[in-house]
């Protein structure tokens, strides 16, 4: 999967026909061959992009950033990617009208070890589903139902007791140090002002205490169940490597099986399970 | 000051290890999710002393807590109680193994700060409790950069034992303090044989060369911090911070970052009052109750940063708020490294 020269193409065609004002992309990191995300504004600019196999961070983040915000942007998205886009619009946080958006038929994505990340291999969605200008080929994999796979992760967890189950997340929160890097690389969050970060709540606070990161991790996931896209922007940026995948993976697989087969950000407009009130809701889910 | 060195083994050293855990608490790296973070142990086996650099918290929450308790309190209709906390858990006697040597040279500049116009004295305590045992490192890390900083990497004394691995198998232990020489006196017994400094310092000196020449970063910290002092308004803030997503976690694992918040935690009428770190990089940090924030864009959260750590906190206390450790750039998500910063900025130089 190497679409370098198509998007420097596209990028400098935007720029010269003066579509947009800044460019959201890769480029090589400088010390080794991995990828960080940049914004380009200056046409010049335009041949430091790159996209491959490395090119991991979601760079829908980057549409609550100081430097998009009232910009016309131009962006690269991949399957994952795209959806939480789909997310963005139909939740009104960005203009379609704003953005030219690159889509990729996505391969999958390796890790800084070079394997393939594990989002990728349980991956459902590869091709992007919003794009003004599509990459590759498409796998024709949009026939949904039936191939979702379980997380092997929470398989392997479910099978355990409970106690077990419950000696292990222990562990994952007295390991958060509170920085919540995962917040804020996640580019669903986007609230301005975010409930954890209350100083006098009496249920909230910003203290470092495995109940502090017990009310922070379980409220953040809870606030994407139904939502989250599975890109794992948060697992990279956070410093205590915490699996933080599986309390998402969980919300989705329950989501999925007792909401009508519901995969957050596939269909513009579809505002997802929470949004969506009915008396026949299943509830058998709840412990 | 007379220090004294010592010759042993792999096998040697295990035995010191164990003598220090069993003279005193001792914190140590340990693994959890493939990160190393400082904990209580027991055994040598719990720990790795010599875990990557890369992969290793800061020892700064030993010392400046990532919470830490300041009071409790009883708010009720009638009135409001205050009171002390419980005494502070991490104020005992203890040594901490495998400190890096940018870890240990953090808190002398934490010092600075903590001794300043108000003088913390849970700080204090922990301080003066404390035996650091640190590891030179035989190679610097793809984003280590302590030897271009401010300080004597070789002759730090920022530590008080120092453990070196020599030439053909030999490990040095050597005091760097009065406080690391009593150490000595305590923990070394059979397994480790006294040497002079004449036959030590060669060997001493050939690693250090070693992990010296290992840098891939290198800078004058001097042009940096005159170049920055005078650049204030220069746009290139704005082109480096550019792909930054705030996460903060890099004033999290700094181990010189010393911002903190004040929050509550309370049940019913009782509670208790926390001091937690917090990050310049976060939008709501200066965010007055009036509304008004003086940097509520992203550059110039990033300029207080870079300014903070290379120009004010240098005026201020003569010391640069940096060690050189690499850590903010190895958490980071997007590899922002606070030495490209700092670099590219002041070489962009003076705007007219």
């Amino acid at each position: 999967m190497n679409y370098t020269k198509e998007i420097q193409d596209i990028a400098a065609k935007l720029f010269a026909e003066g579509k947009i004002d800044v460019f959201v992309g890769y480029r090589v990191n400088g010390f080794d061959d991995n990828q960080v995300p940049v914004l380009i504004t200056d046409p010049q600019d335009v041949s430091k992009l790159v996209f491959t196999d490395k090119s991991v961070f979601n760079l829908v983040n980057y549409l609550k950033n100081d430097h998009t915000r009232r910009k016309r942007v131009g962006l690269v998205v991949k399957g994952c990617d795209s959806r939480s886009l789909n997310l963005m619009l139909t939740e009104s946080q960005v203009k379609r009208e704003n953005l030219y958006v690159v889509g990729i038929c996505c391969e999958g994505v390796v890790d800084e070890a070079g394997q393939k990340m594990q989002n990728c291999t349980d991956c459902m969605v590869p091709d992007a589903v919003v794009s003004d200008e599509l990459l590759g080929t498409p796998s024709g994999s949009d026939t949904l139902s039936g191939s979702y796979k379980m997380n092997a992760d929470i398989a392997m967890l479910a099978e355990k007791p409970l106690t077990e189950r419950a000696a292990y997340f222990e562990e994952v929160f007295e390991n958060c140090i509170r920085c919540n890097a995962c917040r804020h690389s996640c580019p669903l969050c986007y609230c301005a002002k975010c409930c954890i970060d209350q100083e006098t709540a009496t249920l909230y606070n910003g203290a470092n205490t495995t109940s502090g990161a017990f009310h922070a991790l379980m409220t953040w996931s809870l606030h994407l169940a139904g939502r989250c896209v599975d890109c794992r922007n948060c697992e990279k940026a956070c410093p205590s490597h915490l699996p933080l995948h599986l309390l998402h993976k969980q919300n989705e697989s329950v989501i999925y099986e007792n909401f009508q087969e519901h995969l957050a950000g596939v269909v513009t407009g579809d505002r997802g399970a929470f949004y969506k009130y009915s008396l026949k809701d299943p509830d058998d889910f709840i412990m | 000051m007379s220090v004294e060195t010592f010759v042993t083994d792999k096998a040697g050293l295990q035995k010191f290890y164990e003598a220090v855990m069993a003279s005193r608490e001792t914190y140590a790296p340990v693994e959890k999710f493939g990160k190393f973070d400082f904990k209580r142990v027991a055994r040598v086996t719990e720990c790795d002393p010599e875990s990557p650099i890369a992969k290793t918290q800061s020892i700064k929450p030993l010392f400046f807590p990532r919470s830490a308790k300041v009071m409790k309190f009883v708010a009720t209709s009638a009135g409001t109680d205050v009171s002390e906390t419980d005494e502070d858990p991490l104020a005992v006697k203890r040594a901490i193994l495998g400190v890096k040597h940018c870890d240990a040279r953090s808190l002398q500049v934490l010092d600075k700060v903590y001794n300043w116009d108000y003088i913390d004295t849970d700080y204090q305590k922990r301080r003066e409790n404390t035996v650091i045992i640190s590891t030179r490192c035989d190679r610097a890390d793809t984003h280590c950069f302590c030897t271009s900083l401010d300080y004597d990497v070789e002759n730090l004394d920022a530590l008080d034992v120092l453990i070196v691995n020599g030439s053909d198998g030999k490990i040095y232990i050597k005091a760097r303090t009065p406080k690391g020489e009593s150490f000595l006196k305590e923990t070394v017994t059979g397994q480790a044989s006294p040497v002079t400094d004449e036959i030590a310092s060669p060997d001493l000196k050939k690693q250090y060369d070693a992990f010296a020449g290992s840098f891939r970063l290198k800078m004058d910290y001097k042009e940096v911090n005159a170049k920055l002092s005078k650049i204030f308004d220069t746009p290139e803030f704005e082109n480096v911070s550019g792909n930054c997503v705030s996460c903060n976690t890099c004033a999290f694992v700094c181990p010189t970052c010393h911002c903190f918040k004040i929050s509550d935690e309370k049940v019913k009428d009782t509670g208790v009052r926390y001091k937690s770190y917090d990050s310049c990089n976060n939008g709501y940090f200066t965010l007055m109750a009036g509304g008004h924030n003086p940097r509520p864009v992203k550059y110039r959260r990033w300029r207080q940063r870079a300014m903070h750590k290379f120009v004010y906190y240098k005026e201020r206390f003569g010391e640069n708020l940096c060690v050189g450790c690499g850590k903010c750039t190895i958490a980071c998500p997007v590899n922002i490294s606070i030495f490209e910063v700092v670099n590219q900025v002041s070489a962009a130089g003076v705007q007219e």
